[in-house]
């Protein structure tokens, strides 16, 4: 990595040119290229189509927040408390987590159910981060959290929503 | 190393690696398909006569019709959803994109046929694979973009 003051090659990831003590840090991060890969590292999430998020309360029933997810016609609700986000319950757990182990879902509250303090992004974060939680965690569903106050959430369809109109709908108005 | 435009338009669904999907005939119980998709870690059962797919049923049709009112004996023939879309592993990644964005599908099947199995493809498939092609945009990313060490040993 060569310091941009003095031209020291210095080791690949150091904080500090050896030589003059420019400051280095975050010099080898990524850096945007051109076209559909290049938005993918300086888009804002906040700017794509992000789902709405379906707020519970961690003290609902798992009967309450199933019906909430049937009626908004999504897969996950994000758990909050005061506006703060507490967990994340979704369709898998549904599955795993209540179906699975035979729990009453009219006595049991989300809270016993959930996934708590899910990881989150925030809307100024760029989609590769999102795609990189979901490839490398298997995250499904992102909370998009903006100084505490919860603005949506993105999933694997909102990314696959982000590649059709970033790349296949402009591939096909030109051709 | 092409673009993202040219890695969709090139690849094959063919060159995505094959996902684990559990099979069933349409006589398998309900609860059992639950066991499969919760042992198997998978998100959906194909249902087939013999090699031919008949149906699919997915979490989400658990979520939207059975999981407050399921039967735990109901075979799944009577609660699979019929095959709407589907593509072959001679699509691109582009036609697969377009189809689950048009029409709303996380999954779509794959019939299979000269003797292949049926298979799925998911969304998480496809990123997989674009990351797979461009570790260095997606993968190779420090927890946080906006991190910095204040030490120089990040202690």
């Amino acid at each position: 990595m060569l310091c941009p003051n003095c031209d020291t090659d210095n080791i690949p990831g150091v904080d500090v040119c050896e030589a003059c003590g420019t400051e280095l840090a975050g010099m080898d991060l990524p850096e945007a290229r051109s076209g559909f890969r290049g938005k993918l590292l300086t888009a804002r999430m906040g700017d794509l189509p992000v789902s709405e998020p379906v707020l519970v309360s961690p003290d609902d029933t798992v009967r309450e927040a199933i019906e909430r997810m049937r009626e908004a016609q999504v897969g996950c609700v994000l758990v909050a408390t005061d506006g703060k986000l507490v967990g994340l319950f979704n369709e898998r757990h549904v599955l795993t987590r209540v179906l699975r182990k035979g729990i009453d879902v009219a006595s049991t509250r989300v809270s016993e159910v959930m996934s708590p303090k899910p990881f989150e992004l925030s809307p100024e974060d760029p989609p590769a981060f999102a795609i990189h939680s979901m490839v490398a965690y298997g995250f499904r569903h992102l909370p998009l959290v903006s100084q505490g106050k919860i603005v949506g959430y993105i999933s694997v369809r909102n990314i696959l929503a982000f590649l059709h109109d970033g790349v296949i709908a402009d591939t096909a108005s030109v051709s | 190393m092409g673009s993202v435009e040219k890695l969709l338009a090139k690849v094959r669904i063919r060159d995505l690696p094959r996902r684990r999907v559990c099979t069933v005939s349409r006589s398998t119980s309900l609860g059992e398909v639950y066991r499969l998709l919760d042992e198997e870690h998978s998100v959906a059962v194909l249902v087939c006569d013999d090699n031919d797919l008949v149906g699919i049923f997915t979490e989400r049709d658990i979520l939207n019709r059975t999981a407050l009112e399921g039967d735990s004996d109901t075979p799944i023939g009577d609660l699979m959803s019929p095959i709407k879309g589907s593509l072959s592993t001679d699509d691109r990644l582009a036609d697969a994109i377009a189809l689950m964005h048009e029409g709303g599908y996380r999954h779509v099947p794959l019939p299979g046929s000269k003797g292949e199995k049926p298979g799925l493809v998911g969304g998480r498939d496809i990123l997989l694979l674009i990351a797979e092609h461009y570790p260095e945009t997606l993968l190779n990313l420090p927890p946080r973009l906006d991190q910095r060490m204040t030490t120089p040993e990040g202690g």
